[in-house]
């Protein structure tokens, strides 16, 4: 691994952690407009929203330190014919267009809000199928560590769990930000941050559990598919690595993600339950700039 | 069919002596790390201990020298992001060194080790048939050094009418890939791609 592996390392965790906490705070909105006003929905996501757009410029500002020609990196869009890397570029772009333009007006309460809420749908379909563009780019015949559908399904659960929990991150930060601003008082987060909390903390555990089916059947995948020596590699060089991954995801979003749910059904122990939520986060975001490390670390391609 | 250049290795008769690759570093003015043409020395069979002299069975080795392919379905000219790179009339694969932006996705598609990065330019580089000897009425260079004679180029159709169909032997990967334009009379011990009992011993 080099700084040019851990450039992508960097792009891929981070790109799909801007797509992840997109549709997640989308699903959490829709669901607070429903249950409460779309005003209080506003009032618990619009500063999250906000922290999306550096995440993913952050991202793509990573991906350059992989190119041998940085200031060139527009080219890369020009085979979207055949190239699925040309592809993933220009739906990255796009759904960072997108996700730009749709938190400007949100923030900015500009326009009607069903054009804002087809901006937003829009910019969370092209986000997925980015996520499925950035898989398929390391879907090669020559890389059969790679090629097999274990790659599109653990990169959607690396999508899904880190956008979760890193929601959950960000709604207890806003929290924090009002009580010191004095404005907790009377305001719709105080009443919608323990509901919220739950139903991220569970799908976080939810989503450990396919992240548990995947990553065995991942390496048998790969035993069968013919990169045995890759499997060699994760298990030899890489073992204590990769049961520390595992070891972490599911300290994180496992044992972290219950005491969180348990913490939010009862009111208080506010600090309690901002810690709980940073540090579920924080674990899950180790664990999967681990596994994103072996998935570059242990590839071996076939022929010379 | 359409015209499509191809190289010819009579893997029987090479030595493994690498004189193609030092004329093709010579030719192309390459970078220590950098060989266009390369060889693979291919080892098996076994041997066994008597009165502790070692008898050899059934042991053999043979060398191939390989260069880029140029291949008829090539991965690299598929995934290029930039469109850097392309395949000529001729079949000829290049890059156009203006817009390769480096990103060496080619690298990772290529079966044949045929795309080299090059640190000093920040682009990927590869054998360009010598196109240069070619339009000169030439041959390229590494065909012209071999000392035994067992590189030879031309049509793809013209090389398989002479030499056969054979272009996927052990260690090289199965051909179905990208369809290599190459032509190879295998060594007598050789075995089709994935059916080798050997292993690579070095590769330069």
């Amino acid at each position: 691994m080099n700084v040019r592996e851990w450039a992508l390392v960097a792009f891929t965790i981070l790109a799909q952690m801007s797509v992840g906490a997109f549709v997640v705070l989308g699903l959490v909105h829709a669901w607070a407009m429903q249950r409460y006003s779309p005003d209080k929905a506003d009032q618990l996501s619009d500063r999250a929203l906000l922290a999306i757009g550096p995440t993913l410029a952050l991202g793509l500002l990573a991906s350059l330190f992989h190119l041998g020609n940085p200031l060139f990196a527009y080219r890369a869009v020009f085979n979207l014919a055949s190239s699925w890397l040309s592809r993933e570029i220009a739906l990255g772009s796009t759904f960072a267009l997108l996700g730009a333009l749709f938190a400007f007006l949100q923030w900015r309460k500009i326009g009607s809000f069903e054009l804002r809420n087809v901006v937003a749908l829009l910019a969370a379909t092209v986000g997925l199928v980015l996520v499925y563009a950035m898989a398929r780019v390391y879907m090669l015949p020559t890389q059969p560590a790679w090629n097999t559908w274990a790659t599109p399904v653990s990169f959607f659960v690396t999508t899904f769990l880190l956008g979760t929990l890193a929601i959950g991150a960000a709604f207890v930060a806003t929290y924090w930000w009002e009580w010191r601003g004095g404005r907790l008082q009377g305001s719709a987060l105080a009443e919608m941050l323990r509901p919220v909390l739950r139903t991220l903390a569970l799908a976080g555990i939810v989503l450990l559990g396919l992240e548990f089916v995947v990553a065995p059947l991942s390496v048998a995948l790969m035993a069968t598919g013919g990169a045995a020596a890759s499997v060699g590699i994760l298990t030899s060089q890489y073992g204590v690595m990769f049961a520390l991954r595992l070891a972490l995801v599911f300290l994180g979003a496992g044992v972290f993600g219950l005491w969180l749910y348990r913490t939010a059904l009862r009111p208080g122990a506010e600090t309690l339950l901002g810690r709980l939520a940073w540090t579920a986060f924080a674990l899950v975001f180790v664990s999967e700039v681990l596994g994103r490390f072996l998935f570059y670390a242990t590839h071996v391609k076939i022929g010379l | 069919m359409a015209k499509q250049l191809a190289f010819y290795l009579n893997a029987g008769a090479c030595v493994g002596c690498k004189a193609c690759m030092i004329a093709c570093k010579d030719k192309n003015a390459l970078p220590v790390e950098i060989n266009f043409r390369h060889i693979v020395e291919y080892e098996g069979g076994s041997w066994m201990f008597r009165d502790g002299f070692a008898i050899p069975c059934n042991v053999y080795g043979y060398s191939i020298s390989l260069s880029c392919m140029h291949c008829q379905e090539p991965a690299c000219v598929e995934n290029c992001p930039t469109g850097a790179s392309f395949k000529r009339e001729d079949g000829v694969v290049l890059i156009d060194q203006a817009q390769c932006i480096g990103c060496r996705y080619c690298e990772w598609a290529c079966p044949y080790g045929a795309r080299h990065y090059n640190e000093a330019t920040h682009t990927m580089t590869k054998c360009s048939f010598c196109q240069d000897l070619l339009a000169k009425g030439e041959n390229p260079a590494c065909v012209d050094a071999c000392v035994m004679r067992a590189l030879d180029f031309g049509d793809l159709s013209e090389l398989r009418a002479k030499y056969g169909m054979v272009n996927a032997i052990e260690p090289l990967p199965p051909s179905d890939l990208t369809k290599p334009a190459w032509v190879v009379t295998p060594h007598p011990d050789a075995a089709r791609s994935g059916q080798g009992t050997g292993a690579v011993r070095e590769e330069i």
